[in-house]
This record gives C-alpha cells, structure tokens and sequence, in this order.
C-alpha cells in the first residue's frame, strides 16, 4: 500500500505484480530485482544454492553501497516481525486502509491469504469513494505524520 | 564480549541497530510482564529451534496446518509442551493461525496476555535473527537469563472487539508514550496488552524500518541509504512470500 502511495506521490511507474511474482517481474523500483533476490535467497535459503546469497548480497554492495546492504538487511528483519505480530494477533487491516486499498488487494490476490477474512470485505460504493478519496487521504496521511509528536 | 559488537562486519553497520539489539537482549533476559527471563530465553531457543523443526516442515507442506503429523517438535527447552507448539507455530507458519485455535490454547495458565509476550519475544527474536541471516552474519547467541518475577501488569482501557487478543482502545496516562493522542495502526496496538512489548516493537521498527511518525508519509526514508520505494517494496516482498494479509 505504501509502495503504491508513494510511486504514486512521485509519478513513478512500479509494477506492483513484482510483489508477488518476484525478481523475474521488473518492478521498476530502483534495483527492485535485486532486492527481491535478497529477500528470496533470505526468507527461501533451502531454495537457493548459498553462493546465490552472496552474489547478491555483492551486488547489491555494488549497485547501492554496503550501507544500502544493512538497510534493507534491516528491513527484512522489520517485516518478518510485523507479518507475526498481524497474523499472531488477529488484526484486520484499518478502515482507511482497506477502503483505498481494495482494488490492489483483489489486483494482487491478497484476497486469497488465510488472513484476509478478518478484514470485512469492501463494497463497491465504498471502493468507488476509497478510489475518488484516495489522493486526499493520501495528503491527510502525510500531513499528520508531520504534525505528529516525534516521539509518537 | 559486548552482545552486537559486528566487529568482524564486512559492512558499516548503524550504531543505532546494535544499540536497538542490546537492548531488545537486555529487556529478553529479564522477567517480562508474565514470563520470567528464563522463560523468555527459553521461547527465544525455541523459535530457533522451529527453523530446523521436522514437525513444521510437514505442516508447513500440509493441507491443513491442524492435520496429524508423524514427527515431533524439534526441543531443547523445558517449556511446556503447549507453549513450544505456539511458539513453532508463530515461527514458521502464522498465516495460518486461527482464532479457534488460539481459543483451544489460551486455557488454563496459558492465558491472552501470556500469548501476547509469546508473541513479542518470538518476533523479537526473529527480526533480529533475520537480520543476522539476510547478511549472512552468525546468530548472536542469547543472553544469560536474570532471576526475577513478572510484574503480570494489565494496562487499563482494554478492548477485545478489534482483534483475537485484548488491546488498547483509549490510552491512560500510564501508556501516554505507546502512541500519539490520533488513532494507532492496529499493527500498533495489536500488543497493548501487553505495553512493554509495544515500546520495543517501536524500538526496534524505529532502527530497522523508519520512526514512527514517519510511517505515514510514504516519501519519508529516515535518511536510510535506501530510499523509501525500496523500503516498502522490501516490506511488501517480505510480507508476500509470509503470505500475509495485512
């Protein structure tokens, strides 16, 4: 969802297939091949020779320079934590959210996950509004982040 | 030897995220809100144990994550056995976790709160675990447990129509610094019943992902070396392949 807020926001073309699909989709994130080879060869080890893992991790060292490396290392770690913590607890996605996000989900078949039954399903009136109202919440998400307490 | 030290890191690494480590090590050995540090240590090995654990690979392959298996979990803890199933189960196949399921598990003395530290323990250990093994590093051996009693502390305000567990509606003063006066994710608020492993989640996404404040705003890269369409593209890999939902 952020990934399409903020292509959008930039007037980037992502190719949010590549979610899904992985490295062999071209995403059109910077280097997003390569990112998606380290997520692969980090969450799927048994799938991947270990020299696969290096290379990557070389690559990306090339390409984006070994602090970009522990960054997304970083993230990694981030996302396997948050995946548990949603799926664990039971949470269903927040209302907002799954208004402007309906159409991605169903595009992307989230919609087939296990989990997603705990979100209520989206109706088409209020998919219609999520798509009309999606800039503006877009730019109201944006503002409160600014206006939000630093320690919040 | 200090815990983190990367001493021997091919790569510059942030000090910001072995200062986040220690910490999450320190606050591991020691009693939590309803588990003691031993305890704690011990669901830690546990979720170590689960990545090579032959009863999660055949259910993780299986149709049904509840069908009977012919294996047993791979163990080196004293815990009891329903607890070592709830970690291995949070570890290697949560999409799959149901509300039933948790309802059958949380009898007894194993109860909601007790769930929640499961949780966070278990996925404070594997994001730093992961982060270890995305760089290819050796896993940091755990800490030493610290003798101590939990302090089975329950935050005032609690719901239980948002999701399976307990969580936060309106926070009370005692939790003022769990998150700001608007509305929380539900991600967020998700372990409130349990508010410590709130701030460490928060400490730890703050060096792992980006502040908190600067969740919402989709351009905001915390002034990471990656910007933040490859952060979130990252993110929503990772959650993909997790099978995740949310």
């Amino acid at each position: 969802m952020l990934l399409r807020v903020n292509s959008e926001l930039n007037n980037n073309e992502t190719d949010l297939a590549a979610i899904t699909e992985g490295a062999e989709v071209a995403s059109g994130v910077p280097q997003g091949e390569l990112l998606s080879q380290l997520v692969e060869t980090t969450l799927k080890p048994a799938e991947y020779p270990a020299e696969a893992a290096i290379q990557v991790r070389q690559d990306i060292c090339d390409q984006l320079g070994a602090a970009a490396l522990v960054d997304a290392c970083a993230v990694i770690g981030n996302f396997m934590r948050m995946v548990r913590i949603a799926d664990g607890t039971g949470i269903p996605l927040d209302k907002q959210v799954a208004v402007i996000s309906a159409d991605l989900r169903e595009e992307l078949g989230y919609d087939q996950f296990g989990s997603a039954g705990l979100t209520p399903r989206v109706g088409r009136l209020a998919r219609w509004l999520g798509r009309k109202a999606r800039p503006l919440i877009i730019k109201r998400l944006a503002k409160m982040a600014r206006a939000t307490d630093k320690t919040g | 030897m200090e815990a983190f030290a990367y001493s021997n890191s091919p790569y510059p690494i942030r000090p910001d995220l072995p200062q986040a480590y220690r910490e999450a090590w320190r606050q591991l050995a020691h009693a939590g809100t309803w588990w003691t540090g031993e305890e704690r240590v011990a669901i830690a090995q546990e979720v170590r144990n689960a990545a090579d654990c032959e009863l999660c690979g055949l259910r993780k392959a299986a149709l049904s994550p509840f069908a009977p298996q012919a294996a047993d979990h791979l163990v080196s803890t004293n815990l009891p056995a329903d607890v070592i199933d709830v970690v291995h189960r949070l570890t290697t196949d949560p999409s799959r976790l149901t509300e039933s399921w948790l309802n059958d598990v949380t009898v007894g003395e194993l109860t909601k709160p007790h769930y929640v530290e499961i949780i966070s323990v278990v996925v404070t250990t594997l994001c730093i675990d992961s982060f270890h093994r995305a760089l290819g590093f050796e896993l940091e051996p755990l800490p030493e447990p610290v003798p101590g009693s939990p302090s089975q502390y329950l935050p005032q305000g609690l719901e239980t129509d948002t999701s399976w567990v307990p969580m936060i509606g309106q926070l009370a003063e005692a939790e003022a610094d769990l998150w700001s006066p608007q509305r929380s994710a539900n991600v967020i608020r998700a372990m409130s019943v349990v508010p410590d492993a709130v701030r460490l989640l928060k400490l730890l996404s703050s060096a792992q992902y980006v502040q908190m404040h600067e969740v919402p705003d989709a351009r905001a890269d915390g002034g990471r070396a990656i910007d933040r369409a490859q952060i979130e593209f990252i993110a929503a890999r990772v959650s993909a392949i997790n099978d995740c939902f949310y």
